[in-house]
This record gives structure tokens, C-alpha cells and sequence, in this order.
């Protein structure tokens, strides 16, 4: 990372979610700049934005209003200017027709949100930090959910 | 076979009867002839005699002229000479007779002539004695001469008459033994001809009786066929009817009539008066596949409707074919069935099939709220609980602080239901694919997963090779899973559960409960020796939610065996539960051998 700080963008339609999301990076205490945005219409109005910074990581729920997580996806993966935005999936559903679906159409990972606020700092704090290109080049269905 | 049969038998009756007839023909062409011969014999026999009488007449009328003109000479009286003259007329006519009597013989008509000769000499010398005497020429020497030659003439006509008649008995004999001879084999002749005409009539009989039977057996067998069709129309619910092709002639069958609703026979067969039943939607379909029947001798089968005499809509389906008897007969026959009821039957399976889409599409929204709508909320729960308890926990009063650990083991249960809810609709709805499976490794799979808890209970796991199967994996080792960790989950108290799993391959009908639905199944038996349940409740086990045991004595869901159920199911199996409290369960999976 050339940056000092890793920027980490979220968008997801609810609350409590971004609270929980924030609250972990503000325990974390890795040196994050962390954008959240209420739906996926927000998400690519901001992306799509010549002054914008693009983040290094980014974080779609799947299930909101207006323009999903998958209709975000597409759209990343179609634009030349995003389609290096390492992505992560961040849902409740953890059915395989999601799983399926996002990886054939270029997610880098799928977070099965978890159930406990712990559990979430791990994750966040693995996915954060993780060698995008190592974790890219060797990717497949098996290691695409992540575990913990 | 009979049919050939009963086309060679006339055959074999017309070469009977022309043998027969020619044979009686030849029997009467010979005794014809023989009749005849005897006739000709009968009139030569007749000849022959009235030849010898003629002939010994004729010798007398010589001897009376003769008679008479020695008795002239001796006495002058001259009317001695009337019986000479008179004679002389008779040998005349008697030789003229003799004559024709024996034209056909050419040795008498020879022997005739000579006679002839030396009849006339003999009366020429007659003459010439009497003429000498009337000159009164006193010749003695010439009388006695004439004498002699006339006494020597005589002798001559005398033997020759004789050879004559002997002549004449030996053409007679000669024709006799011809006759006899021919009359002789006649009778064999006519007699084998005979018999050879009976044994021939005899076996035409035979024949002719045991071809009776034949078809009166045929009859009784195309009667009883008759039968059964009209049974068998009634109960199939078709009709049949036939057009003749030749004549144009139509004809229905009884169930063609009751189709209709109408009595059988009870109008003349026609297209015009079937024509009439027809719903009048469908009266250009029916023409435009009729047309064909002239044209083509074909006809589609088709579905059309007609109305009831009672007024009732009915769906016929009709097709037929020609059929050629010979090769001036052929014969179209049609058959019809009422398809009403079939299209019943699928108007209320598709209603059936859309009721069953539509559930099916509530069970998949039910299954997206149970995985994600419902889950989101419990997870929220979890995760505010887990910031509860690290942030907070020591500020909470003793009882806040038990509140909350309740809290938590009641969003963990919910945790649980609604996972293995999930599991249970995903058995239902994920796509089925079938693979070649090495069971064995799905079962080392199971026990891999379960290794904690084998471990912690001190398990032992009897293992019978298994075989490989076509099957959905992933669902044969949740199989297994959840059917071992239940054995080892009521397992008894301090005693290590033993978990066996064997495997046969069984004939379905020799197998209690199980239907025979495959002929062959697949048995696997997994038998433990945990607490055991009561037998009656064999059945409830594998009903969703339904639980033997309360929730404090045994965790559990109550949806484990109900997806066992589900992915037997599956596969097209079946899954039995036998048990004995204190003693053991027994679970026996079968699944079909295709």
C-alpha cells in the first residue's frame, strides 16, 4: 500500500451494520479511512465521481434498495477505471446461489456476517490486510467464503 | 394356421369330386359298351339259328321239287308237279334270305354261292329229266344218266348245307367265347372302379366332417371374440365401425351407438347421421381428417367432441386403417375412444401441477425469510448480546448478568432451529444431482465430522464394505451424519456407544413394510446400543419438530431424522426405525437398485 492509510468503503442499507462495521475499525486501530453508504445507488454515485478516492477495499452488502449488491458488482467489474477494486461480499445470507453467483462474477471474497462482534474484528482485520494479489491469483470457490 | 388350412381343404374336396365324376363316367362309358357288345351277341346267337333253320329249309324245298317231279315221272299225273313248281318259287325266297342273314360273314357268303350253283343244277337237271319225259323221247340211257348226275348234284347240296350249318355253330362258338371273355373282367372292372369311387367319396367325407368341425369350432371361437370385443369396448370405453370400401356401406358397433347415448342399432350407420353428434366447432376438423379415408385409406388419430343425445360434451379420439381381405374386399376400420375422462384427468393434474408450482414458490420465500429475513434480526441479537457482555457485563447487577446469559442461550437455540430449518428446506430444493458415489468414503466423510464427538463419547464404529452408488453425495453423508450422531447423541449413560452399519442387497417383497416399487434394494442397517425408544413411536420420529425427549435431557431440533427422511426420499428409498427401550434403535435405509 502506497498510501498511509488504507481507504475502506461500505455500503450497506442498514444501520446497526455500519455501526457494528465503524465500531470494529475504530477498535481495530489500523490506520483506515472508512466511507459507508446507505445503498448501492449512493455506493456508484460516489464511484463514478471523477474527485472521488477509490477505495483499496470494498465491502457490498447484498441485499438493498434501490440497486443491489450484485447490480453494484457488475457494474464495478464492467467499468475499466474500478474493476481493480478488490471486492468483498458482506451478507447475511450465506446460500449458495449468492456464493455461486458473486464469484462467477469477480467478487474477491464472501463474509458471512458474523454473530458475534469479535468474531467480526478478526475478519475485518484478515480481509483488510490481506495480500490482494496472492489471495487473487490462487482464488477459487473453495477458498472464496470465508471462514472463521 | 387353420386359416390355411381351411383354404386348402376345398381343394383338396374339388380334386375328389372330378376324380369321382370321371370315374363315374368311365363306369358307364364301359357297361355302356358292355350292354352294347351283348345286344350284338344276343342278335348273332338269334342269326346264327334262323340261318340253320333257313338253310335246312331250303335243303327241303329242294328234296319237295324233287319230291314231286319223281312222283310226275311214275304216275304222269301232272299234278305232281305243282309242289315242283311251287319249290322253285320258295328256294328262291329262302336262299334270298339266307343270303341276308349272312352278308356280314364273308366264308357263308362263299359257301352260299357254291349252293347256289348246285341248287341251280340240280334243278336244271330236274328240267331237263321232266322235258325229256314230255317229248316222250324215250331215251332210256339219257333218263338214267340224268339221274345219276342229279343224285350226285343232290349229294353236293346236301353236304354243303351241312358245312354251312357247321360253319355257322362254329362263327357262333367263336362269338360266344368273345362275349364271355369281355363279360368276364366286366364286372371286376366295374367292381374296383367302384370300390376306388368309395373309398374316394369315404375320405371326401372324412374330410368334409373334420372341416365341419373345424368350422364350427372357428365359429364358436370368432363368437366368443365377438364377444369379448363388445365386453371389452364397453369397459375400454371405445367403439369401433367399418366402411366398406367397395360398396360404401357403413357399419358401427354397439359401443360406437353408445357413445353417442344412443341404443346400439338404433339408427342406420352413415356420415351423414354420425355427422350429426358432431359439436359443430369441430364438424370442419372432422372433415378435413375424413378426407383422407377415400383418398389416402388413412386416417390420423384426432380429437374431436361431440354432443350427447342427452346434450352432454363428450372428447372422442378416433383413428383406423384399411384392411384387405382380398383383393376385391376392402374394408376401413375405424375404432373411437372417449378420452373425456383422460382430459379430465390431465385438466386436473396441470390445475394440480400449477397448485403444486405455487407451493412450491412459497416454500422458496419461505426458505430466502428463514435464511435471511429472520436471520438478520437473531444476528443482530448475537452480536449487540456479545458487545452487552464484553463492554458491559461487570456494571450489571448479579440478576441483569443472568438475564443476559439466558438471553444468549435462547438466541443460540434459535441459532440452531433455524439452521437446521435451513438444511432441511435446502434438502428439498437443491437441484439433484446424481453422482457415481463410493459410499464407503461418505461414510469415513461422516465420521470425520463427527470425530469430536466420537471422541468424547469413546465410540466404536462397525463398518461393513459399502457399495458404490449413483446418488446425490453431499445429502448420502448428511445421511450419515445425522443418523450416526443421533446413536451416538442417546447413547445410554457410562456406556460407550457401538454403532454398526451393514450393508445387503435385498428382494423387496422378501423385506418387511417395504414396498415393491424396485424389485431390488440397497439395504443399509445402522443398529447401536444407546437408550432405544418405544416401537410405537417408530413412525413419529421422522415427522419435522417431533422430539421423544425434552430439550433439557438431550439437545436437538427435532428436524435431524426428518431430513434423513427427506434425502431418502430423495433417492427414491425408504427409511424404517425399529427400537427397544434400554436396549438399542435400529434404522434401515433402503434405496432402490435401478
Amino acid at each position: 500500500m502506497t498510501a498511509d492509510y488504507i481507504n475502506i468503503c461500505l455500503a450497506d442499507d442498514d444501520e446497526d451494520d455500519r455501526l457494528f462495521f465503524t465500531d470494529a475499525f475504530d477498535e481495530l486501530r489500523i490506520n483506515t479511512k472508512v466511507s459507508t453508504f446507505n445503498d448501492g445507488v449512493e455506493l456508484m454515485n460516489y464511484l463514478n465521481n471523477e474527485d472521488s478516492i477509490l477505495p483499496n477495499v470494498l465491502f457490498l452488502d447484498l441485499n438493498m434498495p434501490k440497486k443491489n449488491g450484485v447490480e453494484c458488482l457488475l457494474e464495478i467489474k464492467k467499468n475499466r477505471k474500478l474493476d481493480d477494486i478488490a471486492i468483498a461480499i458482506y451478507s447475511t445470507s450465506s446460500s449458495e446461489e449468492h456464493i455461486e453467483e458473486t464469484f462467477v462474477n469477480g467478487a474477491n471474497i464472501y463474509i458471512k456476517k458474523p454473530n458475534d462482534f469479535e468474531n467480526l474484528k478478526k475478519i475485518l482485520s484478515e480481509v483488510v490486510t490481506m495480500n490482494w494479489q496472492y489471495h487473487t491469483s490462487g482464488l477459487n470457490k473453495e477458498n472464496f467464503l470465508m471462514r472463521m | 394356421m387353420e386359416h390355411i388350412q381351411l383354404h386348402k381343404s376345398p381343394l383338396f374336396l374339388k380334386i375328389i369330386f372330378i376324380i369321382s365324376v370321371a370315374i363315374i363316367f368311365f363306369i358307364g362309358a364301359i357297361t355302356f359298351k358292355h350292354i352294347t357288345v351283348l345286344k350284338k351277341s344276343s342278335t348273332w346267337i338269334a342269326q346264327s339259328y334262323e340261318v340253320n333253320i333257313e338253310l335246312e329249309r331250303l335243303l327241303s324245298y329242294v328234296k319237295d321239287a324233287e319230291t314231286g317231279q319223281r312222283g310226275y315221272l311214275l304216275s304222269k299225273d301232272k299234278n305232281f308237279l305243282t309242289p315242283y313248281y311251287s319249290s322253285k318259287q320258295r328256294i328262291k325266297k329262302s336262299y334270298k334270305r339266307v343270303a341276308e342273314l349272312t352278308s356280314n360273314s364273308r366264308t357263308q357268303q362263299r359257301n352260299l354261292k357254291r349252293l347256289q350253283y348246285l341248287i341251280s343244277r340240280r334243278l336244271n337237271f330236274l328240267s331237263k329229266t321232266l322235258y325229256l319225259v314230255e317229248q316222250e323221247v324215250n331215251d332210256e340211257k339219257a333218263l338214267a344218266e340224268n339221274s345219276t348226275i342229279g343224285k350226285l348234284a343232290m349229294d353236293s347240296i346236301r353236304t354243303e348245307i351241312e358245312g354251312m350249318i357247321v360253319t355257322q355253330k362254329s362263327l357262333l362258338r367263336y362269338r360266344q367265347q368273345d362275349y364271355n371273355s369281355t363279360m368276364n373282367y366286366t364286372p371286376l372292372l366295374i367292381y374296383l372302379t367302384l370300390l376306388i369311387t368309395l373309398i374316394l367319396i369315404t375320405i371326401a367325407f372324412i374330410k368334409m366332417n373334420k372341416d365341419l368341425v373345424l368350422l364350427r369350432n372357428t365359429i364358436n371361437t370368432l363368437s366368443v371374440a365377438i364377444e369379448v370385443n363388445k365386453l371389452s369396448e364397453i369397459i375400454g370405453n371405445f367403439g369401433s365401425w367399418q366402411l366398406n370400401l367397395e360398396t360404401g356401406k357403413y357399419t358401427f358397433s354397439d359401443n360406437q351407438y353408445r357413445l353417442l347415448g344412443c341404443e346400439p342399432q338404433s339408427f342406420e350407420a352413415g356420415r351423414e347421421e354420425y355427422a350429426k353428434f358432431i359439436h359443430p366447432d369441430d364438424k370442419e376438423l372432422l372433415d378435413k381428417n375424413t378426407k383422407n379415408i377415400l383418398t389416402h385409406n388413412d386416417l390420423h388419430p384426432f380429437t374431436y367432441r361431440i354432443i350427447r343425445k342427452d346434450g352432454e360434451v363428450r372428447y372422442l379420439k378416433g383413428t383406423g386403417e384399411v384392411v384387405t381381405f382380398s383383393s376385391d374386399n376392402k374394408i376401413f376400420i375405424g375404432t373411437t375412444r372417449d378420452i373425456t375422462s383422460d382430459i379430465d384427468d390431465k385438466i386436473l393434474t396441470e390445475e394440480r401441477n400449477r397448485e403444486l408450482e405455487s407451493n412450491n414458490k412459497e416454500l422458496s420465500a419461505f426458505n430466502y425469510i428463514a435464511s435471511h429475513d429472520l436471520q438478520e434480526p437473531l444476528r443482530k441479537i448475537e452480536t449487540f448480546i456479545s458487545r452487552l457482555i464484553t463492554k458491559d457485563f461487570n456494571n450489571l447487577s448479579p440478576s441483569g448478568q443472568q438475564y443476559v446469559s439466558n438471553i444468549q442461550k435462547s438466541t443460540n437455540r434459535m441459532r440452531v432451529l433455524i439452521d437446521d430449518l435451513l438444511q432441511f428446506s435446502r434438502t428439498n430444493r437443491t437441484e439433484k444431482n446424481f453422482e457415481e458415489t463410493d459410499l464407503n468414503t461418505l461414510l469415513e466423510n461422516a465420521k470425520q465430522d463427527l470425530a469430536q464427538t466420537i471422541e468424547d463419547t469413546n465410540a466404536i464404529i462397525k463398518i461393513n464394505n459399502l457399495p458404490v452408488l449413483d446418488v446425490i453425495p453431499f445429502q448420502i453423508q448428511q445421511l450419515f451424519i445425522n443418523l450416526i450422531g443421533n446413536s451416538l447423541k442417546y447413547h445410554r449413560q457410562g456406556i460407550p456407544p457401538i454403532v454398526e452399519i451393514t450393508y445387503a442387497e435385498v428382494i423387496s417383497n422378501e423385506e418387511e413394510f417395504l414396498p415393491d416399487t424396485y424389485h431390488n434394494y440397497h439395504k443399509i442397517n445402522i443398529t447401536d446400543n444407546g437408550i432405544g425408544f418405544e416401537q410405537k413411536y417408530a413412525k413419529n420420529i421422522f415427522v419435522l419438530f417431533n422430539r421423544l425427549h425434552n430439550k433439557n435431557e438431550y439437545k436437538g431440533t427435532g428436524i435431524g431424522l426428518a431430513i434423513c427422511k427427506k434425502i431418502v426420499e430423495n433417492h427414491k428409498g425408504f427409511i424404517f426405525a425399529k427400537g427397544q427401550t434400554g436396549v438399542g434403535s435400529e434404522f434401515t435405509v433402503y434405496l432402490p437398485v435401478e
